[in-house]
């Protein structure tokens, strides 16, 4: 169960990820850590009671650079609990690439219930071990819109560098 | 300007846990940045009176309404065919306004009709018979002074009569009839129409003497917080996802 710390302006949130359940999906996102994709990224989109979102854009909405989509693997039985993190996606099942969003309450509506349609739910790979607590501040935060953009955090919640740490 | 929300058709129960989670979410984040929210009705999948709402589930239901109405967002609640017997107590708890069965609200600046939809559908004369015997005053104050036992029996039993009758009716009977739609913008004297009830959530554009009128059905929820949003940009439907 590798661990992930992101240092954010509001303080360290450590993850754990859970590799024997979402293989592919913890590869994929240890690789965007690597390459240190996620450093200067945002939370940029916050909606408090629901789920706190980030990992896709710097400061001022500016959108980083992804790798290839990878496949949906949530139905591996990991439901989308409070402090669980999840992969973010569009309509299509299996174009999660950099985004994910931890959960701030147990979203059940989010799970995967069976492959089809709208059944496939959002995969979940890992929860935070450290720093619910600054999850808890980011998910109050003040927010607004931003262009095309809803639920941005007026004042930029933003990741300074995820790493490996164990 | 900020949105007003529309939702209808939750059909909230414990055995809908989903929906019951989507619900809170919803009632937590989106609905508190609203300039109002309305129910158009079924927010619950049955409602036998109020002392429903000392339940553990409904009173979870109630306490995130009462949420949305604390952080400053006035909540309307229609009755809707499956919970017309919320009252006044679940009104005060939930801190939200009972709405009558048809009301014009200003929404995005246009005035806009709401109703349920129930009382569209005149194809369905069965269904008609039975909405008029069951929402008379006096019936209702009859039912609400059955004993709670008796009470829940006697709603499983309209259930199940409802789930009958409906297995032999046709889709045509069950959607809403054109010339009562029509009636509804003429006696409102608007040109916008939300309703739901039908579970046929879509947008329709007809003429109505010569004027061009929308009518916007609502979705019913099927484990996802779905709802449309009035506004500057007028007409939006809007989900809860990441």
């Amino acid at each position: 169960m590798t661990r992930v710390k992101l240092a954010t302006t509001h303080g360290d949130i450590v993850l754990e990820l859970d590799d024997e359940n979402s293989p592919a999906t913890v590869k994929n996102f240890l690789q965007y850590v690597r390459d240190r994709h996620y450093d200067n990224t945002v939370f940029h989109r916050v909606i408090d009671g629901f789920m706190i979102q980030g990992g896709g854009f710097e400061p001022g909405m500016k959108q980083k650079p992804v790798r290839a989509a990878i496949a949906h693997e949530g139905a591996n039985g990991l439901k989308n609990k409070r402090y669980t993190v999840a992969m973010a996606r569009t309509n299509d099942p299996h174009s999660a690439t950099a985004q994910f969003f931890i959960n701030v309450a147990d979203n059940d509506f989010l799970d995967f219930k069976s492959p089809g349609g709208s059944g496939w739910g959002y995969c979940v790979f890992g929860r935070v071990v450290e720093g619910t607590d600054v999850v808890d501040r980011i998910k109050g935060v003040p927010t607004g819109r931003t262009g095309f953009h809803e639920n941005v955090p007026t004042a930029d919640v933003a990741i300074r560098s995820a790493e490996v740490v164990g | 300007m900020k949105p007003a929300l529309f939702v209808s058709d939750l059909h909230l129960a414990p055995s809908r846990p989903a929906s019951a989670a989507a619900f809170h979410a919803w009632a937590r984040g989106p609905a508190r940045e609203a300039s109002a929210v309305y129910v158009l009705g079924d927010l619950f999948d049955a409602w036998i009176g109020d002392e429903q709402a000392a339940d553990p589930f409904a009173r979870e239901i109630v306490a995130s309404l009462r949420g949305i109405a604390d952080a400053g967002v006035p909540v309307s609640v229609m009755h809707g065919n499956r919970d017309f017997l919320l009252g006044e107590r679940f009104a005060r708890a939930a801190g939200a306004t009972l709405l009558p069965e048809r009301v014009v609200v200003e929404a995005g600046g246009v005035p806009t009709l709401l109703v349920h939809g129930d009382e569209l559908c005149t194809d369905d004369a069965d269904y008609q018979r039975y909405r008029a015997w069951i929402r008379d005053p006096r019936r209702q104050r009859r039912i609400l002074a059955l004993p709670w036992p008796v009470r829940r029996a006697f709603a499983a039993w309209l259930r199940r009569r409802s789930r009958n009758a409906n297995r032999m009716k046709s889709d045509g009977i069950m959607d809403v009839n054109a010339a009562a739609v029509a009636q509804a913008f003429r006696d409102a004297g608007v040109a916008r129409l939300l309703h739901g009830h039908t579970h046929r959530p879509a947008t329709h554009a007809l003429d109505v003497d010569g004027r061009r009128c929308e009518r916007h059905v609502l979705p019913d929820w099927h484990d996802r917080a779905l709802w449309l949003e009035i506004g500057a940009e007028g007409v939006r439907r809007r989900e809860l996802a990441p």
